[in-house]
Formats: C-alpha cells, sequence, structure tokens
C-alpha cells in the first residue's frame, strides 16, 4: 500500500520576508554576511514567559512549527519531526563557556537543559500537548532532509496523518568563528544576490526554519505533492546526474519533464563545480540556485525546499536566482538537489497541479 | 510494511568489557562496571562514580583501528569499534542491497571540543586542535564509521537525548519494513564528557554512590560511557544470504510525554504509551512478555514515573524487570542500543540480569520489586527495551526469538 503525499501547510523563517506566506514579493539584497533571519512577531505563538527560559533557535523554530500547522489548518500533528545541524549550539556554548571558567563550580544548570539537542521538538510536543511521534536529526547537510524523508516515509509508506516536519538552524557565534576559521565562509563584505560570480572559495552564512505538513489527503486545490525524498551520504559520487536519473526512474518520469530545479551553489567556486553534471541533465528547465537568498547552512535546504515550493505554487522564479532561463511558469515539476560539503546529497521531487 | 526485522550481528563496547562476550560475562557474574573516576579530568571525580571504558584514546584507537585516528574523537572511537563488531557477525557486505547507518549520540564528539575549546578561537592555535574542528557536530561520528565501513547511502543521525539510540533502531526496523532498506547498521555512541557530567550534576540527578534504581532509597544516576551497534535486517535479506538471525526487532513505538523539559508524568503517560505502542505493534499481549529491561536510571522522578506506567500496563503481574544501568551506568545516546543488545542477550542465554543494589521497593509502587540476581535456564521470548529522555522523548522496543 502506498499512499499520495501532499504539502498542506508550510512556513518559513529566513532573511527573506517569508514568514507567513506562500511566495517571495521580492527578494532582499544584503552588502555583508552571514545573512540574518527576518524575526517575526513571536509572542503570538510562543508564551513570552516560557520563550525567556527558551534558545532562540527553539523560538524560532516553535513559531514557525505552530504557524505551518495553523496555515494547514492542523491542531494536532501525527508526527513532531525536527531537522537541526546544529541543535542548541547556542546553549552548549554558554555551558561550555561557563563550565571551563569556574572550573567546574556553580555551575547553572538552565543551559545544560536548552543544550539538549531535541529542545525544539520537545517544546513544540509541550506548547501542543502532544504525545506523538517526537524526533530529532542531527546530520549537517542532512538535517533537515532526514526529517522530511521521516515524515514522507510515514505517510507515503505507513499511512500516517498530518506530519509536521522542518529544519531550523540559528548563527552562533563560536561556531560561526568555526566555520571561518576551516575556511567555509567568505569575508564579510559580499553581495548575496552575485556570491556564484565570485572566483574565491567559501560560502555566505545564513540561518532560518522552515516547516512543512505533509498528508494524504490535501487540503486545497493547488497544494503541491511531493513525490519523492531521498538522502545519501556518499563523498565519492563522482557524477550526481547517476544519481537523480535512478531518483527520477524510480518515479517513473524523465528529466525532460522537469520543468525547474533548484540548486544547492552557495558560491564556494570549487565546490560549486560538484553541480555541473545536474545542470546539463536539465537542458530545458529554469534552473535556480536557492542559498543567494538564504545563506548556506546546515538546515539552509529547508529554505530550499520552501522556495521550491512556494515556485510551484507561484509560478514564478525570481530573475536573480535563476542560473539558466528555460521553460516558463507555470512549473508542473521541480527537483531540488543539494550537495553540502561534498558528501550529504538531498533530492525533493515535487509535483505541481 | 510486511515481514520480520532480524539482528544479524551486535557489537558493543562498556565499561563492562571491549566486546559482547565480555559484556554478557560480567552481566553474568554481576560484576558492575561503575567505580570511581579514574580516566576523565574532573574535579567532581573522587566524589561521583561513573562507568568509563577504562582505555585511553590511544588504546582504543588501536582497537578500533581506522585509516587515520588522529582526528577522531573518543565518542567516534567507541562508535567505530562496536560497528565494526556488529558488521564482522553479520558478514556484512556493504556493497549489496540498500544498506543503511543510522547513529545516535547526544553530545557528539563533547569530549575533544572541551578540552580544546579554550584553544579554538587563539590565532595560534596549534595544528593538534584545529585538525579537532568540526568533530563535535552529532554526524560527525556517523559519517567516519561510514567511511570506515564503506557504507554509502542512507546515513543519518537522531539525537533525542537518552532515547536517541533506541529511536536510531526503530528508525531502521521502520525503513526495512517499508522496503525502503534491506539491512541498517543502527546503534549509538557517547563518550563520557565533562560537559554531561557536570550538566546533570547542575541538575542535581547524580547519585555520589553506585546508584539503585526502584529502590526507595534511590538518589540520582551514574553516569557511563559505551557504544553499541546493531546489523538489522530484511526476512529476505535473511533467506538470501542464508544468515542466522539471533533475535528480531519486533515492536517498537516512540512517543512524547509532553510534561515538562526534563522531568517525567507522574502517571507515566509517555511511558505508558511507548510500552503500549511496543507490544501492539509486534502483536503480542502484556502477558507475553517474558522480561523489561526498564529505563531504570535511579533518578526519583524517572523509577517512580516509569514504575507508575509500568502498573498501568501490566497490572499486578509486571514481569520480571531489571534496570542493566546498574552495571553500566546512564550511556547516554548509546543506551537503547546498549540495551537492545542485552536484551537479544537474555533471550540468546535464557538469562535475566540483575537489578544491582535494589533492597526496597518504592513507597509509590510496593510491588515492584526487580530481579535481584542474575538468573538463567529461562525461556525467554520477548523483552521489551525502554530508554525515555529529556524532551519527554521516550522509546521503547520488542525484542523476540527469532
Amino acid at each position: 500500500m502506498s499512499w499520495p503525499v501532499h504539502i498542506i501547510g508550510t512556513s518559513c523563517i529566513s532573511p527573506q520576508p517569508s514568514f507567513d506566506r506562500d511566495v517571495l514579493e521580492e527578494v532582499v539584497a544584503y552588502d555583508r554576511h552571514p545573512l540574518r533571519a527576518i524575526t517575526p512577531e513571536l509572542k503570538r505563538y510562543v508564551d513570552p514567559v516560557r520563550g525567556r527560559r527558551m534558545a532562540r533557535v527553539s523560538r524560532f523554530g516553535m513559531a514557525c512549527a505552530l504557524n505551518a500547522l495553523e496555515r494547514a489548518g492542523v491542531k494536532e500533528p501525527g508526527g513532531i519531526i525536527v531537522g537541526t545541524g546544529l541543535g542548541c549550539m547556542e546553549s552548549t556554548e554558554r555551558f561550555l563557556e561557563t563550565m571551563i571558567a569556574n572550573d567546574e563550580m556553580m555551575v547553572n544548570p538552565t543551559a545544560f537543559i536548552q543544550s539538549t539537542h531535541n529542545a525544539v521538538a520537545g517544546q513544540i510536543a509541550l506548547a501542543l500537548k502532544s504525545r506523538v511521534y517526537n524526533y530529532t536529526y542531527l546530520h549537517k547537510g542532512l538535517s533537515f532532509t532526514s526529517a522530511l524523508f521521516d515524515a514522507f516515509v510515514q505517510v507515503r509508506d505507513e499511512g500516517g496523518r498530518d506530519l509536521l516536519a522542518g529544519g531550523a538552524d540559528i548563527i552562533t557565534e563560536d561556531h560561526y568563528a568555526i566555520q571561518r576559521r576551516t575556511g567555509s565562509l567568505k569575508g564579510e563584505q559580499v553581495h548575496n544576490l552575485e556570491v556564484l560570480r565570485s572566483r574565491d572559495r567559501g560560502a555566505i552564512g545564513g540561518e532560518g526554519s522552515a516547516f512543512f505538513v505533509l498528508d494524504q489527503r490535501p487540503r486545497h486545490a493547488d497544494d503541491v505533492r511531493l513525490l519523492d525524498v531521498d538522502i545519501r551520504f556518499a563523498p565519492a559520487l563522482p557524477d550526481a546526474a547517476e544519481h537523480l536519473h535512478t531518483i527520477l526512474d524510480r518515479n517513473g518520469v524523465g528529466p525532460d519533464v522537469i520543468d525547474l530545479v533548484v540548486l544547492g551553489q552557495n558560491g564556494d567556486v570549487e565546490a560549486d563545480l560538484a553541480y555541473a553534471p545536474a545542470m546539463r541533465l536539465f537542458p530545458r528547465a529554469t534552473i535556480a540556485a536557492y542559498k543567494l537568498l538564504s545563506g548556506d547552512y546546515y538546515t539552509a535546504n529547508a529554505f530550499g525546499t520552501w522556495y521550491t515550493w512556494s515556485a510551484l505554487r507561484s509560478g514564478r522564479v525570481h530573475p536573480e536566482v535563476r542560473l539558466q532561463e528555460g521553460r516558463k511558469g507555470p512549473y508542473r515539476r521541480a527537483l531540488l538537489y543539494d550537495r553540502f560539503r561534498g558528501g550529504d546529497h538531498s533530492v525533493v521531487l515535487m509535483e505541481y497541479g | 510494511m510486511e515481514g520480520s526485522v532480524h539482528i544479524l550481528g551486535m557489537g558493543v563496547i562498556s565499561a563492562l568489557g571491549n566486546n559482547v562476550e565480555e559484556n554478557l560475562h560480567a552481566l553474568l557474574a554481576e560484576r558492575t562496571g561503575i567505580g570511581p573516576i579514574t580516566r576523565l579530568d574532573t574535579r567532581h571525580r573522587d566524589r561521583l562514580p561513573a562507568a568509563e571504558v577504562k582505555m585511553d584514546n590511544a588504546t582504543l584507537a588501536e582497537l578500533a583501528g581506522p585509516a587515520d585516528p588522529r582526528s577522531w574523537t573518543r565518542t567516534a572511537l567507541l562508535a567505530l569499534i562496536a560497528a565494526r563488531q556488529a558488521v564482522r557477525q553479520a558478514d556484512l557486505a556493504t556493497d549489496e542491497g540498500r544498506v543503511g547507518l543510522i547513529s545516535a549520540t547526544t553530545v557528539g564528539g563533547m569530549d575533544s571540543a572541551e578540552l580544546i575549546y579554550p584553544q579554538f578561537f587563539h590565532d595560534d592555535a596549534p595544528e593538534e586542535v584545529l585538525r579537532f574542528l568540526g568533530t563535535h557536530d552529532p554526524g560527525d561520528h556517523s559519517e567516519r564509521v561510514a567511511m570506515e565501513l564503506d557504507i554509502q547511502g542512507l546515513v543519518t543521525t537522531i539525537s533525542t537525548a537518552c532515547s536517541s539510540s533506541a529511536n536510531a533502531i526503530m528508525l531502521g526496523a521502520r525503513l526495512i519494513r517499508a522496503g525502503r532498506l534491506d539491512v541498517a547498521v543502527v546503534g549509538g555512541a557517547d563518550a563520557l564528557s565533562r560537559f554531561t557530567v557536570n550538566g546533570f550534576n547542575s541538575l542535581m540527578i547524580l547519585d555520589e554512590r553506585p546508584c539503585t534504581p526502584f529502590d526507595r532509597d534511590r538518589k540520582g544516576l551514574n553516569l557511563g560511557e559505551a557504544a553499541a551497534y546493531l546489523v538489522i535486517a530484511s526476512e529476505r535479506y535473511v533467506h538470501q544470504h542464508g544468515m542466522p538471525s539471533l533475535a528480531r526487532v519486533s515492536g517498537y513505538a516512540n512517543t512524547n510525554d509532553a510534561f515538562h523539559a526534563t522531568a517525567s508524568s507522574p502517571e507515566g503517560e509517555g511511558a505508558f504509551l511507548a510500552m503500549r505502542g511496543a507490544l501492539e505493534l509486534a502483536g503480542v499481549a502484556p502477558e507475553d512478555i517474558d522480561h523489561i529491561n526498564v529505563h531504570g536510571t535511579g533518578t526519583l522522578n524517572n523509577d517512580a514515573s516509569e514504575g507508575r506506567a509500568l502498573e498501568r500496563l501490566f497490572g499486578d503481574r509486571v514481569p520480571p524487570f531489571s534496570s542493566t544501568k546498574t552495571f553500566t551506568g546512564h550511556t547516554l545516546g548509546a543506551a537503547g542500543a546498549v540495551e537492545a543488545v542485552y536484551s537479544a542477550l537474555a533471550i540468546r542465554e535464557g538469562a535475566m540480569f540483575a537489578n544491582l543494589r535494589f533492597r526496597d521497593p518504592l513507597e509509590e509502587t510496593p510491588a515492584l520489586v526487580p530481579v535481584l540476581h542474575t538468573r538463567t535456564g529461562q525461556r525467554i521470548r520477548h523483552v521489551l527495551s525502554s530508554s525515555f529522555g529529556f524532551g519527554g522523548n521516550n522509546t521503547s522496543l520488542v525484542i523476540s526469538a527469532r
């Protein structure tokens, strides 16, 4: 038995004006990075008293999750699944600093409690008084797509209903410093919309959260269908085209029916070469690069998934992010491909109309 | 969604020993791994006991044998040692069929991060520090183990506090039943760290003596470190490869207590729902459960809540139960997998392992007396194994005879 999977609600917090919207009216240009998420009015979703005791990533993630449920018209999700690359790293850093500075004496437990990586999913369950399935994935570039894959499997293979899945990460001071140190970021003065023309290594940093509600039954005539989600760790994968072919094959479609391709280029001149085979596979599709808008971070592909969904719904891709002018909207089928730091491959396939 | 999920291989390294048989011997001999902290450099070492793997990282690296051990965290080394054992026993060919690796951890490479943290951000940080940049990441150990075992495919990492590796087993079993994987390496690892010692200490839930789960006089838990992995496979894979099945993962469920960030509800609602859900999926009645490997941390809150949940599910016929955390300490992200291995061993050996140091039952649940001494010669068909964690995360597994 196999069930169809509809995206019945979404929410996205990002450096773009995406919150509580179906589509970006315009894209925001920045002249320095990391790109910070535009903070929505949180108090509608997060009790201010409780919020003070929550880490920033938890407040963000919770507002985004509850907004997605609201937009889907779902009060009681069938599962709560969160992907986060860093988890509650901000609290981890704070606890670690205090522990070392105080030589293991007089350590306050609040930061430790908040540092538990499943705090976001736990807080969502608490807010909803929800006793359902509650998972948290922390696996670098596959963190969000693991969560989406889990929800997809629950609906498609297991007949689950109203699954909530999302990603959330925020920039933390220490992690940002570490990324600088490892050379994975560019210098601060960068124009986000021009980053793919850069000739140097490193990405632009970012942060955000995006949540999706999946169900067998569409709620609106124009709900997007999720056809497939694939996560794969394969650092030695020489050619992504074959991998993408396999995924398209098992869905009974060829590359020629994909109208829109959304890719994970981040402006790192060497890493971006890995997308060339994927681009060649879709000569007639419109191709877009979403990390210009969100910055690059572990769960940036949650924004990418949202952007793909939004482009299907609106039939529009912003000219600023187009890498290849192909078919014009409205688009029927879209494929997202993200290759994070070489080894983490995520593919999301959607259909509309 | 059809068919059994079989266990083909198991590996474990804990304070009880470096492999499955050493762990079994300690369990049969009632020899605990909890004692004074001798390896971890913490201010609390003379006051708080723990269950350490008594080997330094260099020795672990020899045992694990990664291609280049220099940037391996202790968590990753423990993981590789246990995962290799499981893969060897299962004679797993990683290039045949759809092979996945699902691992779990709570603090990832914190053991290294906390040592070098003060030096990380200095411009003149030496190479021995810089090579650990990024290894704190929970996904780091999973990808390293996947590389060493030559697994390219579905690889992911779960972090749901103390239920993490029970959830890794559950996800692997689900994906096999859904026909998305043929075989999977599932489990988890956590090295002891000052971060966790101080964290749990700040919550005042660490016992200064060896822990006494389900005892009226319990004061808290002891931390431990471990890694454990299982190779699990579909019925068809087992037939095709002619491998002996050690046991089955027949039931599983994950629920949320939705009560408090770190405390369990007095009625143990989440725990009750997880245990009941796992039994339902396994298609077994409460009276079919022969033995329970309880979460049993030894904290005031957990044992009272879990005890209540046990009585709600089993009434006045709670099966013989024990907390093997009285041997291993609480190994956090590894605990669910360690205890799944012990549950499979209980079936294979016909043994129920002791809940050490128990004296008097809880006032709330006076009828709940655990297995006081390791018993052998038992007929055990179904074992229930529970792992409950912060964030209200509750997972129960049913491990059944093949």
